[in-house]
């Protein structure tokens, strides 16, 4: 009967081609370690993010008289509504966890070198579009920090050149934030996911044509490659268990962490909270935009502070291939690179006196430099490594580098 | 991992990066339906002739377990369906204090420091030199000392003040979030249910990755 039916459909539609090509015979390397559970991490939390998203709109009022009372009926009143607004806003903070160390991983290991370029810039448009998402979504409770975080952050497109203004306007919807500019971040806040769940399929078809890198950067033979199921869906289903059990911790046990006192002030457009502090994952690229004292100057800063990744493909200048592990130097420059990432996060979160702003300008320079040196750096530690590596390895490399310029032609889908 | 339990970490510390002018004093909240009682017979009977608490009705007291003859005296004629109402008009409030005193419902939510902070708010009052109420953590305080800390003489009124100020304290933090038990409850059973599901799908995954060192 189930037979049947499967082969009903694959006369129809190629099912079980799909299912055997992107699952069953997937090759996936063998040596994955579990720093590569969370591209599949990322995508749980897209959904259950979805999920509970829809079923708090059925409650959730997006009218700057109700939307306070209608979070609070939500929380009290609603059968488990607490559970679904706590699963959503400790959601929103893990998803940033998830894709911060997804992205962590792709820059420790090279993964978006080439031929993985295109696969490292729709990820890029996935953070900025997961980042508006919450960005968005954090104005709908409607608090005081809701309010006056929105009010921070779209007077920064003020700075736009000659129609500044008229950008801010068209963004609010009003002169201030107001009754206007929730409505239409909540019909955004609904769209948006929906448009990154689209650009998941297209990362996840060129993930596909170009297959996953492994931590040594080394191109595996085919008899290294094992299938994704059930190899990488029993590894990831453990590492979700893992996963669920410290999210849930949260939500059940410390669900306020996540939700700031400040913020269950209804918005009150006559009162301004002593520091107006973004959600923490916003926190770093914030402390970048106040180290500028000029507005624009600021604004570019912040912007390019996460363009700027674009550029890594061809920054990267090593003919190593991979990153970290045949790299030592590239592995110090991480390490750099991710502990001025939390000084800049620490000195975002506080009031911009003392000595805030100096260390705050010292580690935006030594973010960009990492950027600009980078070039310099990967050339010159490819030829002390060259001199250095045994021969065998250095073939091993050869080989890799040859394939990856010529992997799109042959072995696309 | 070390790097994600960092990031737990810091996100832990953040709320107290935010302020942390004064010391708080730290309080034990209590759960049992005796303590909150106690809390909301101060509250009703001290608080609100000023504060509202709009998000409580007083049926939600009746599904806590107050019993029922103090929630009707509590009520008077108003339905079990009400929110609990502040006595004060805000136009008096508003012509005696400036402001129209906040909704205590989420108080105990609201600030920096939550519990420890509304605790230590309302033993925060003293008698400034000139004879005016003072309280350390708001200057310039229009609220008066309801629970009579500054006046108290001996360390036994004190601690009869701390005992009370404690209570008020338990009842705000359930009534800011009244599932909070029901929460904690469910988390063991989904918290236990997920150990032993990791348990066995590590389990499964070591069999499954283990057909790989026979070839
Ligand atoms: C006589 C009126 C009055 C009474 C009674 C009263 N309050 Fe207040 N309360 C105020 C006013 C007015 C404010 C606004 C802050 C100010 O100007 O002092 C306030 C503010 C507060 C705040 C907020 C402080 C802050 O950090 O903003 C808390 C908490 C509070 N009251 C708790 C209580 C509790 C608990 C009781 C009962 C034990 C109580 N109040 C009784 C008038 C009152
Ligand atoms: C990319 C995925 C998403 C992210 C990162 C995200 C993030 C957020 C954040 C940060 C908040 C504020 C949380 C709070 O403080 O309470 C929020 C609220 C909200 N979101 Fe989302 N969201 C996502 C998807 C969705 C979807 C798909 C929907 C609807 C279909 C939705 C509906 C809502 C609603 C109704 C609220 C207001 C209730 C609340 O604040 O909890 N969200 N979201």
């Amino acid at each position: 009967m189930a037979k049947g039916i499967i082969s009903w459909i694959d006369r129809r539609f190629p099912l079980t081609a799909i299912i055997k090509h992107e699952l069953t015979e997937y090759p996936t390397p063998r040596n994955l370690s579990y720093w590569w559970n969370f591209g599949f991490l990322a995508g749980f939390v897209l959904v259950l993010q979805i999920l509970t998203g829809i079923f708090l709109a059925m409650h959730y009022k997006p009218d700057a008289s109700m939307a306070f009372d209608s979070l609070q009926t939500i929380m009290r009143d609603v059968n488990y509504g607490w559970l679904l607004r706590y699963l959503h806003s400790t959601g929103a903070s893990a998803f940033f966890i998830v894709i911060y160390v997804h992205m962590a991983r792709t820059l420790y290991y090279g993964s978006y070198r080439a031929p993985r370029e295109l696969l490292w810039w729709t990820g890029q448009v996935l953070l900025l579009s997961i980042m508006a998402s919450a960005f968005m979504g954090y104005l709908l409770p409607w608090g005081q920090m809701s309010y006056w975080g929105a009010g921070v952050i779209t007077n920064l497109f003020g700075a736009t050149p000659f129609i500044g203004e008229a950008v801010v306007l068209w963004l609010r919807g009003d002169f201030a934030v107001g009754d206007a500019t929730l409505t239409r971040f909540f019909a955004l806040h609904y769209l948006f996911p929906f448009l990154v769940a689209g650009m998941v399929v297209i990362h996840l078809v060129s993930l596909h044509t170009v297959k996953s890198s492994n931590p040594s950067g080394i191109n595996l033979e085919d008899k290294d490659n094992i299938p994704f199921h059930p190899y990488y869906t029993s590894k990831d289903g453990f590492g979700l268990g893992v996963y669920l059990i410290i999210f849930c911790w949260f939500v059940f046990f410390a669900p306020n962490t996540f939700i700031e006192a400040v913020n269950n002030n209804p918005a009150n457009p006559l009162v301004t909270p002593p520091h107006i502090v973004p959600e923490w994952y916003f926190l770093p690229f914030y402390a970048i935009l106040r180290s500028i004292p000029d507005l624009l100057g600021g604004v570019v800063a912040m912007v390019m502070s996460l363009l700027l990744f674009a550029v890594l493909p061809f920054a990267d200048r090593s003919t190593i291939p991979g990153g970290a592990r045949y790299r030592p130097i590239y592995r110090v420059t991480f390490f750099l690179f991710i502990a001025d990432i939390f000084v800049l996060g620490y000195l975002g979160a506080q009031a911009p006196t003392g000595y805030v702003v100096p260390m705050g300008q010292v580690a935006t320079f030594l973010y960009f430099a990492t950027f600009f040196i980078l070039p310099i750096v990967s050339k010159r530690e490819d030829k002390w490594l060259r001199a250095r590596l045994p021969q065998e390895l250095l073939a091993q490399f050869d080989r890799t580098n040859a394939l990856a310029k010529g992997q799109n032609k042959g072995d696309a889908p | 991992m070390s790097r994600l339990i960092a990031l737990a970490l810091c996100c832990l510390s953040y709320s107290a990066w935010a302020s942390e002018e004064h010391k708080l004093a730290k309080v034990q909240v209590r759960t049992d339906v005796q303590s909150l009682e106690r809390g909301a017979e101060t509250v009703i009977s001290m608080c609100t002739g000023c504060h509202s608490l709009k998000y409580i009705k007083y049926r939600d007291l009746l599904k806590l377990g107050i019993a029922k003859e103090k929630v009707n005296s509590w009520r008077g004629s108003n339905p079990p369906g009400t929110s609990i109402p502040s006595q004060m008009s805000p136009e008096v409030a508003v012509k005696g204090f400036g402001s129209i005193p906040p909704d205590l419902s989420l108080m105990a939510q609201a600030r920096d420091g939550r519990a420890n902070y509304l605790y230590s708010y309302l033993l925060g009052f003293y008698v400034t030199p000139d004879g005016k109420s003072g309280n350390h953590l708001f200057p310039g305080v229009k609220m008066p000392d309801v629970l009579g800390i500054a006046g108290a003489r001996t360390p036994e009124e004190r601690a009869q003040i701390e005992e009370k100020a404690r209570d008020v304290t338990s009842f705000l933090m359930w009534a800011a979030d009244p599932h909070e038990q029901e929460r904690k409850k469910l988390g063991y059973y989904v918290i236990g249910y997920l150990v032993l599901l990791t348990v066995l799908l590590k389990l499964m995954k070591m069999r499954i990755w283990s057909r790989l060192r026979n070839n």
